[in-house]
């Protein structure tokens, strides 16, 4: 115990001190930072002259004697709350001019009771598929109302029951996916890149004391099972520093959007339920225990880091595919699909398909701790395995062996201890 | 502390690396574990160290057998292996602390060590930076500052200018005058005969030779006497007159003034030395030549592997 302990210090202490780790923590907490106060950096320089009594951009409406106009200058005012509304019988050149030299920011000139012309300085995607179809709209409701008072209803009584407005309420019995869902998806990008990123420090951690024979000497210091689990958890506990630091800054982040005037739906929807934290940081841990482990005790057959790659591919490719298949989940909304609930309990599946379970469906509680028991489980025997191999991994140079030979010399290793 | 092998086997695979592998490393004496590369020496120390497992056979310390944890051991493996990116300091205190030093006894020691290698001048700078003699010392202060009862030297004098190697020298006595048992494994043979009590010959995992140098050589004939004297050819013909019945052959070798004299019996060393002392010759050197341990090495070991 004293052992992992001392070997724990070491790497946690290497890890945070090395150049690198500190360069990567400070950028990504001073862009996540600067993210949360682009807006209020903006309101500062911006904020004075938005009510520094900056002229109302006008739209002018050539109503062509086609519809009163009166009740189209309201129409067009209720949807351009923010415009001037301006009711003219300017010509179209004088039209076009007043466009072009920016007097108005648009202009509808009403040709037939059912087609206009649009006139605006520059088209864009925007005016096609935002301004058209309100501009429709507006048509539509004047033709409408002017149609109805030929049948002798007012104009009023048309709005009104054109209007009529639908109320809506949506109770989810589960969880409501559209709340957790941008917290799950940052969440667990999060916890993939880190417990690739964290698992791979445990990689080249191992090949580079193999690499300057440092190895030589620590193998016969300690027990290979200590350097083992000091080395997982020491790099762990430096990968949950920097975390804890990550997400810390998205909090003070969050909390500086938030005071800004964004829409409820979308706070609702950016906002991090301190329980998807909580599950986030226990699943990280566990996911990072079992994927260390494996990329621990295969690197300890590398001579040299560019063999870690043709190590781990098998482990690689696991991940990738446990990644894949959630990120698919969460972006159709069935978390809870037959897949998804068997991955949740399969060890090497489980971190990340129960993280997004646990947060955006209505798993019960004894199924997230069944899961997390068969993970710690599993991260304890991994644990002994991946010390097996170290010890003897560590003492190989050259040609890193095939799967199958690895798993010969394991069974060797077995029958010698053994006797 | 006494360490005692006993046939000691291990086999890799279908390979059999050591094949009963026996000796005695006794305390505040130095042991020679000798052999060719791939003789199985690394294996052997890294069996004593608890690394591998033997397959069979037995490891005792002063007779009883072997605890790793309560016992300090020392090892410089031929692989020099540090950290190169960390502080010397820091990576020698981590080094005692692993080996069971608390932290305050490792800092002392590693102040301690740093000055006895002449090098407290460097440490906290990275070990990278270091020449690799100068690595090589720190490796030597990283091994020894734990106080260890049973030292492992694997070429320690490799890569040491004649300074630092007299440097090395006056460590590795003052250890085996405290009593240290050490075990030294090296090709340069200047440097076994020079430390070493005894020695343990491995050949293709085999112990092929071992017990007291002195004794080692005695055992071989002493009928090869070396005689220097300026007047060596004179002297050369007259030995052949006046002992003919007992010399073999009387020539020079290397030098003019050498003259190795090759007796029918080893018994007639005297009646030599006799003549030669009634005669005027003027004699530097009278001496029974012994093989070195050169001779001995390749004599053992050139059959093998």
């Amino acid at each position: 115990m004293k052992h992992i302990l001392q070997v724990l210090q070491f790497e946690y202490l290497t890890c945070v001190k090395n150049k690198a780790f500190i360069i990567t923590t400070i950028i990504f907490m001073a862009s996540i930072l600067l993210l949360g106060f682009i807006p209020a950096i903006i309101m500062i320089f911006t904020g004075d002259t938005s009510s520094d009594g900056k002229e109302t951009p006008v739209i002018a409406v050539v109503s062509n004697r086609y519809y009163d106009d009166k009740t189209l200058a309201d129409e067009f005012q209720n949807i351009y709350e923010d415009y001037e509304i301006k009711i003219t019988n300017e010509n179209m050149d004088a039209i076009k001019k007043n466009v072009n030299n920016e007097t108005y920011e648009f202009a509808v000139v009403i040709d037939d009771k059912l087609s206009y012309t649009f006139v605006t300085k520059n088209n864009s995607l925007i005016n096609t598929e935002t301004k058209l179809p309100l501009i429709n709209g507006i048509i539509q409701d004047m033709y409408r109302m002017d149609s109805f008072e030929k049948f002798g209803i007012s104009s009023k009584d048309t709005k009104e029951i054109l209007s009529a407005d639908i109320s809506s309420t949506t109770i989810a019995t589960g969880k409501d996916q559209t709340k957790n869902y941008i917290s799950t998806y940052v969440m667990i990008m999060l916890l993939y890149i880190a417990i690739l990123m964290y698992g791979q420090m445990v990689s080249q951690s191992i090949v580079a004391e193999k690499n300057t024979r440092a190895m030589e000497m620590l193998i016969t210091c300690a027990k290979p099972a200590h350097l083992m689990f000091g080395k997982v958890i020491g790099s762990g506990l430096a990968g949950l520093t920097q975390l804890v630091l990550i997400l810390g800054s998205t909090f003070a982040s969050m909390s500086a959007l938030s005071t800004q005037t964004l829409p409820p739906e979308l706070q609702e929807m950016i906002s991090f339920p301190i329980q998807t934290v909580i599950y986030a940081i226990i699943f990280f841990l566990l996911g990072y225990f079992i994927f260390s482990f494996l990329f621990g005790a295969l690197s300890s057959f590398a001579t040299r880091s560019e063999d870690i790659n043709t190590l781990t591919t098998p482990v690689m490719l696991i991940y990738i595919a446990t990644f894949i298949i959630v990120i698919f989940s969460i972006n159709f909304g069935s978390v809870d699909t037959p897949l998804m609930v068997v991955c949740s309990y399969i060890p090497f599946t489980a971190p990340m398909c129960m993280l997004v379970r646990a947060t955006m469906s209505d798993v019960a509680l004894y199924e997230i701790l069944i899961s997390i028991a068969i993970q710690v489980i599993t991260i304890y025997l991994l644990g002994i395995l991946a010390a097996t191999i170290y010890r003897i991994g560590v003492l190989m140079y050259g040609k890193p062996p095939k799967m199958g030979e690895i798993i010969k010399l394991l069974i060797e290793d077995h029958k010698t201890n053994k006797k | 502390m006494e360490l005692k092998l006993t046939d000691i086997c291990k086999n890799f695979g279908e390979k059999e690396v050591l094949k009963n592998v026996s000796f005695t490393a006794e305390g505040g004496k130095a042991l020679g574990l000798l052999g060719r590369n791939g003789a199985g020496k690394t294996t052997t120390i890294r069996i004593i160290m608890g690394v591998f497992f033997a397959d069979s056979g037995t490891i005792e310390t002063d007779g009883s057998p072997i605890q790793r944890s309560n016992i300090r051991f020392g090892y410089m493996p031929e692989e020099r292996g540090l950290y190169p990116k960390q502080l010397i300091s820091n990576q020698l205190i981590y080094l005692a602390q692993l080996r069971g030093m608390s932290r305050s006894d490792a800092q002392k020691s590693c102040d301690k060590w740093l000055d006895r290698m002449e090098m407290s001048e460097y440490k906290n700078k990275k070990l990278e930076t270091l020449s690799k003699g100068n690595q090589q010392k720190i490796q030597l202060a990283a091994t020894l500052m734990c106080h260890p009862q049973i030292v492992i030297l694997d070429e320690p004098f490799s890569g040491l200018d004649p300074v630092n190697a007299m440097l090395l020298k006056d460590v590795i006595k003052e250890m085996i005058a405290s009593g240290t048992t050490v075990l030294f494994s090296s090709h340069q043979m200047n440097y076994i005969e020079e430390f070493c009590e005894s020695i343990a010959i491995l050949n293709d995992g085999h112990i092929v030779l071992d017990g007291k140098i002195n004794q080692i050589k005695r055992s071989y004939p002493r009928d090869k006497i070396l005689i220097i004297s300026p007047q060596a050819e004179k002297l050369i013909s007259f030995v052949l007159q006046k002992m003919s019945g007992e010399i073999l052959t009387a020539q020079n070798e290397d030098d003019p003034h050498h003259v190795i004299i090759k007796l029918k019996d080893p018994d007639f060393k005297l009646s030599l030395m006799r003549v030669l002392s009634d005669s005027s010759f003027d004699i530097d050197c009278f001496q029974v030549c012994e093989p070195s341990l050169n001779d001995i090495f390749v004599q053992y070991t050139e059959a093998g592997i």
